[in-house]
């Protein structure tokens, strides 16, 4: 509790801070650049105006949606690094799995305020960063070149169809296999700790954590089910950090009983 | 006379792109300079630094996954994006929850064609607009969060608080199961008995992720390659 109230403390708020505000600057140049070039090449000026309102009116229910995310990590992280990284580069999937990982690998069991120390937090904190970092090191490297080779974008449709639609459509198979296992590798090690997690076939482990995913996963379901049958979009902003605030909240009550 | 207007025009957008590249170079260098330095400067307060062995063994784990998942975001997005948009994008992060419907949103309602002038300056407005957005409602949020902290570090909160990666896999695993039941089930089912037969790897799960995606990559192309086969019958 004592290193949460570090984590929390106002040099931590400033250094992670001191990082968003620079993001939100970035962010301004660029609007900024992008409009008066609007302008420049003849773009409707009304035009513009609409996707800027546009936009800001879109962002809002899904950085709620965010914002719940760093919720759900403060418990463990501390509040002002999951706001830095919900706030630029993450996602709240992601920052949460590797941030399981991290802790695993450093030897503090999970993600869990309980056994974090300093060292474990920080190693977190540099493979959070590192881990998906890659995205911004391809378009420092190669964005420019890459951008300069689309700039054909004629009948790209009709070639994917001639002849790569099968690996074309493998990628996206691929994709969704590989985050079928590394959840398949998460669920499957909940439900096999019951029987084998204090040694073999003991049966005494803790049900919690598959009691909590399976929640979670009817909640995920219930989600989906409401945005199909009644065309509510909106709700996929909120779907995942909402599963997961129910589940977590139904852990408290789990937790009293199991 | 238009032409020459044109000529003017086409002129002012290569330069714009020739500058956005160099811009988005500078900043994106700098945003990762700040982001890895980061842990290293927590560290300094903190009075510990990072454990780099145990975070390269993570990295092997669960890192690589995401390095490939980068790669494919990166080749898709890109053309979307346009060249400050993906320069943004990648800065700001969200992408598919919010990035990319955004940006799709906004060609939409003004209705522009990618690879455009127009596509590149509506994406990088929308997505510099919806960044800031979010930057706004969090850092709102956060000062919120300020006096609710002793409520949210109390002894009875921290069951919820240290099911954080159970709830997240439980969400994860019904919006991906669904897509390919069969799948799911064989890999599930693989690695429910290979964790009880062999207990220890239960303390390496995210290494264990590797045979796991391995599996379920091999089946899903078994299953692809049939289908395809199939079709053409």
């Amino acid at each position: 509790m004592e290193l949460l109230g570090r984590l929390n403390s106002p040099v931590m708020y400033l250094i992670c801070g001191g990082i968003i505000a620079f993001v939100a600057v970035i962010c301004v140049i660029f609007a900024v650049r992008a409009y008066k070039a609007g302008k420049a090449i003849g773009i409707d000026e009304s035009k513009m105006k609409r996707v800027i309102t546009a936009s800001a009116t879109f962002a809002v229910l899904p950085s709620i949606g965010i914002l719940l995310g760093v919720i759900a990590l403060s418990g463990s992280l501390g509040t002002p690094w999951p706001w830095l990284r919900l706030s630029v580069i993450g996602a709240l999937h992601y920052e949460t799995q590797v941030a399981e990982a991290a802790a695993e690998a450093v030897g503090i069991g999970g993600l869990s305020i309980a056994g974090m120390t300093p060292e474990a937090f920080v190693t977190i904190a540099l493979l959070m960063s590192i881990g998906i970092m890659w995205g911004m090191v391809f378009v420092t490297v190669n964005g420019k070149a890459y951008s300069n080779k689309l700039t054909a974008p004629k009948n790209t449709d009709k070639k994917k169809k001639k002849g790569k639609i099968d690996l074309s459509g493998f990628g996206d198979t691929a994709m969704t296999a590989m985050f079928i296992g590394l959840v398949s590798a998460y669920i499957a090690s909940y439900a096999a700790s019951i029987i084998s997690g204090n040694g073999s076939f003991t049966f005494t482990g803790s049900p919690l954590p598959l009691a909590v995913a399976v929640v979670s996963s009817a909640a995920m379901w219930v989600f989906i089910r409401i945005r199909e049958t009644k065309g509510a979009e909106w709700l996929d902003s909120f779907s995942v950090a909402g599963s997961m605030l129910i589940a977590m909240i139904s852990a408290i009550f789990f937790g009293k009983i199991m | 006379m238009s032409t020459e207007k044109e000529r003017l025009q086409s002129e002012t957008y290569a330069q714009y792109l020739e500058k956005t590249h160099r811009l988005g170079r500078i900043f994106t260098s700098a945003v990762l300079i700040l982001l890895i330095g980061a842990p290293f400067l927590m560290g300094a307060y903190l009075g510990a630094m990072p454990n780099l062995s145990a975070a390269a063994k993570a990295f092997l784990g669960v890192g690589i996954v995401y390095l490939i998942s980068c790669i494919v975001e990166y080749l898709i997005y890109l053309p979307m994006l346009g060249a400050g948009g993906s320069y943004l994008g990648f800065i700001t992060g969200n992408l598919i929850n919010m990035k990319i419907p955004c940006a799709m949103n906004a060609r939409d309602i003004v209705g522009v064609k990618s690879g455009t002038p127009e596509n590149e300056i509506v994406s990088t407005l929308s997505i510099a607009t919806s960044s800031l957005v979010t930057i706004l409602v969090l850092a709102l949020g956060v000062v919120l969060m300020i006096p609710l902290q002793p409520f949210l570090q109390s002894e009875a909160l921290q069951p919820a608080f240290e099911n954080v990666v159970p709830a997240l896999f439980g969400a994860m695993a019904c919006k991906y199961y669904r897509t390919n039941r069969k799948v799911a089930l064989i890999v599930l089912t693989f690695m429910i008995l290979l964790y009880i037969l062999v207990p220890s790897l239960l303390g390496s799960v995210s290494m264990m992720i590797i045979p796991s995606g391995a599996l379920a990559i091999i089946l899903s192309y078994l299953s692809f390659r049939k289908k395809e086969e199939n079709t053409d019958v």
